[in-house]
């Protein structure tokens, strides 16, 4: 096994506090991507 | 008054039967065909095949809430098209025969004014020799009945193991050209930190086995994407991610014969290799479901319409991958001969693979199908319902409602293990799914500030609100509507 995660990274993914404000973070970010509109690539050109 | 008939109801065939009962009055008739009685959120079988949630979870029966919405529902499944009608009936219909019930084996002409054919893939386990779920200690999580086995399987390893077994574990696509990766993928990191969680981790060597020619390709050419501050490729990312859990791989593989735990492949090289295993979950290939057309003459159009899956708005001219463009993709997924037939989810047909073809030395071609996550089929579907409601109420044909896999955001976000505190994820998104090189020539087709990946609990938390926002979504609770696809 080669550790490629340091425990400082493995820490910030784990820890319930970062991850709370990553969680509302990513549920915008995700959702501006994937509600933020979807179209026709026809046209463009 | 019109007539629509939705064959399927899986993620794709159910959004557009709700949306379309939602916007349309209730003189117009929206009726659905599917064999299976229950919805399912497919996407959570990963839970399932690891025992960490109960399949009763992750689906309903749909027709008391048919019955409540006024959705008609006929327990049938779709056997052949009569676009045209026949000598006898004058209306286009689809030939469906009843599975359950008083009516199971009778057969009936249902007629209909559009037709939206959502029926998704037939997953074609006979493609490859000796993969049947449940036998020669290979399983599937791809339906929820596959999945309870899988943990079944697992379950009883992990008891041996407990006793001092030492076990091989693999996982990944069962077949040259499987699609579907991204479900493997956190199959694999699930089944991982079951075993850590169960302490045999030690006792078991889990291996990757997949067609794609790198990690991270996941049946949409990889990706370049940001992680934190860096920018990183797909199969930087998935690389990191095994070897730190001490999971192995074996790329570019076309998984050609199952045998009672050894899993025969030929890779790239035209070596033809064996695996053994004491568990495996494979995901076999996906193909149409075998329909047949007919003319009202009862000549066969089959060609039409089906492609293996259905021909729609895609240009399908065969061109080489550097040819390839964003503009092939379907925006309507509209039947070019029989405008009133739209295919939306995995039922259409794509118009080539997004992954680069490769072929072994020997000439079989491995490489990844492309992939239609949840997200694309259920944009899709509300693509096809808003162009039919908009046509029936103008009166002539409305499509102006578009979107393209090369003009669309997917996220992916893939269960990394199981636990309120303990569990994580790997949050992948990409946009758009279909790279344009056109439009992102220095970033590998795709926009950087769209395309992140983030591995960490948050991950965990988010696909655990999906799986109750959109189980939500599909009992069509108060407001459901205002949840995105
Ligand atoms: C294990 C697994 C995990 C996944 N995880 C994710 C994920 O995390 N995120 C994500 O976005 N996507 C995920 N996916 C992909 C996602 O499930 C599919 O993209 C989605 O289900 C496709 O929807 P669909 O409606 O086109 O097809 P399906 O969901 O397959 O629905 C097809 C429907 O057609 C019906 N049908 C079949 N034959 C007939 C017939 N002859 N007549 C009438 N009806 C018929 C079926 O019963 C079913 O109701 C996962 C897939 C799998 C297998």
């Amino acid at each position: 096994m080669t550790q490629r995660i340091s425990k400082y990274q493995r820490f910030k993914m784990m820890n319930p506090i970062i991850q709370f404000f990553k969680y509302i973070y990513l549920s915008i970010k995700i959702m501006l991507i994937v509600a933020g509109g979807h179209g026709s690539t026809r046209k463009v050109n | 008054m019109a007539k629509i008939v939705v064959l399927g109801a899986g993620i794709s065939g159910h959004a557009a039967a709700s949306h379309l009962r939602r916007k349309l009055p209730k003189e117009h008739e929206v009726v659905v065909v599917s064999p299976n009685s229950n919805y399912q959120w497919i996407p959570s079988n990963i839970w399932v095949g690891i025992g960490r949630m109960k399949s009763e979870k992750i689906l309903f029966p749909l027709a008391p809430l048919y019955k409540k919405k006024h959705i008609g529902y006929k327990q049938a499944k779709a056997v052949s098209f009569y676009p045209e009608g026949d000598q006898k009936e004058q209306k286009p219909y689809v030939l469906a025969e009843y599975v359950f019930g008083e009516q199971k084996g009778q057969q009936e002409k249902i007629t209909y004014d559009y037709l939206i054919n959502a029926t998704g893939p037939k997953l074609n386990f006979e493609a490859t020799e000796g993969l049947i779920p449940g036998k020669n200690k290979a399983y599937s999580v791809c339906t929820y009945t596959h999945a309870d086995h899988a943990w079944e399987g697992l379950k009883k390893l992990i008891e041996q193991m407990k006793q001092g077994k030492k076990a091989k574990i693999l996982i990944g696509t069962g077949h040259a050209k499987s699609t579907c990766q991204g479900a493997a993928f956190e199959y694999i990191l699930n089944v991982e930190e079951e075993l850590r969680k169960h302490k045999v981790r030690d006792m078991a060597e889990v291996t990757w086995i997949s067609n794609e020619y790198q990690l991270g390709d996941f049946g949409m050419d990889g990706m370049l994407l940001s992680y934190g501050s860096m920018t990183m490729k797909s199969h930087e990312m998935i690389e990191m991610i095994f070897e730190d859990r001490d999971i192995k791989w074996i790329l570019g593989a076309g998984v050609n014969k199952i045998e009672d735990g050894v899993a025969h492949y030929e890779n790239l090289e035209g070596e033809q290799k064996s695996e053994i295993y004491d568990f495996a979950m494979l995901i076999p290939s996906f193909s149409g479901h075998g329909f047949k057309a007919f003319d009202k003459n009862e000549n066969d159009i089959t060609e039409k319409l089906f492609k293996g899956f259905m021909i729609v708005d895609a240009n399908y001219t065969p061109k080489p991958y550097e040819e390839w463009s964003v503009q092939d993709w379907p925006e309507t997924y509209q039947n070019p001969t029989y405008k009133n037939i739209f295919a939306p989810g995995i039922a259409f047909a794509p118009p080539h693979s997004i992954s680069k073809p490769r072929k072994s030395k020997n000439g079989t071609e491995i490489f990844p199908a492309p992939p239609r996550t949840g997200m694309p089929s259920g944009i899709t579907a509300k693509i096809v319902a808003d162009n039919i409601i908009d046509t029936i109420k103008n009166g002539k044909e409305s499509l102006t409602h578009k979107g393209s896999m090369g003009n669309m955001g997917a996220a992916c976000i893939a269960s990394a293990g199981f636990g309120m505190t303990t569990g994580s994820g790997v949050s992948i998104t990409t946009y758009p799914i279909v790279p344009d090189y056109e439009k992102y020539p220095k970033t590998q087709g795709r926009q950087l500030s769209k395309t992140f990946g983030e591995i960490g609990l948050a991950g965990h938390w988010l696909k655990l609100s999906l799986h109750y926002a959109f189980i939500y979504k599909a009992k069509m609770r108060p407001f459901w509507w205002l949840i995105p696809e």
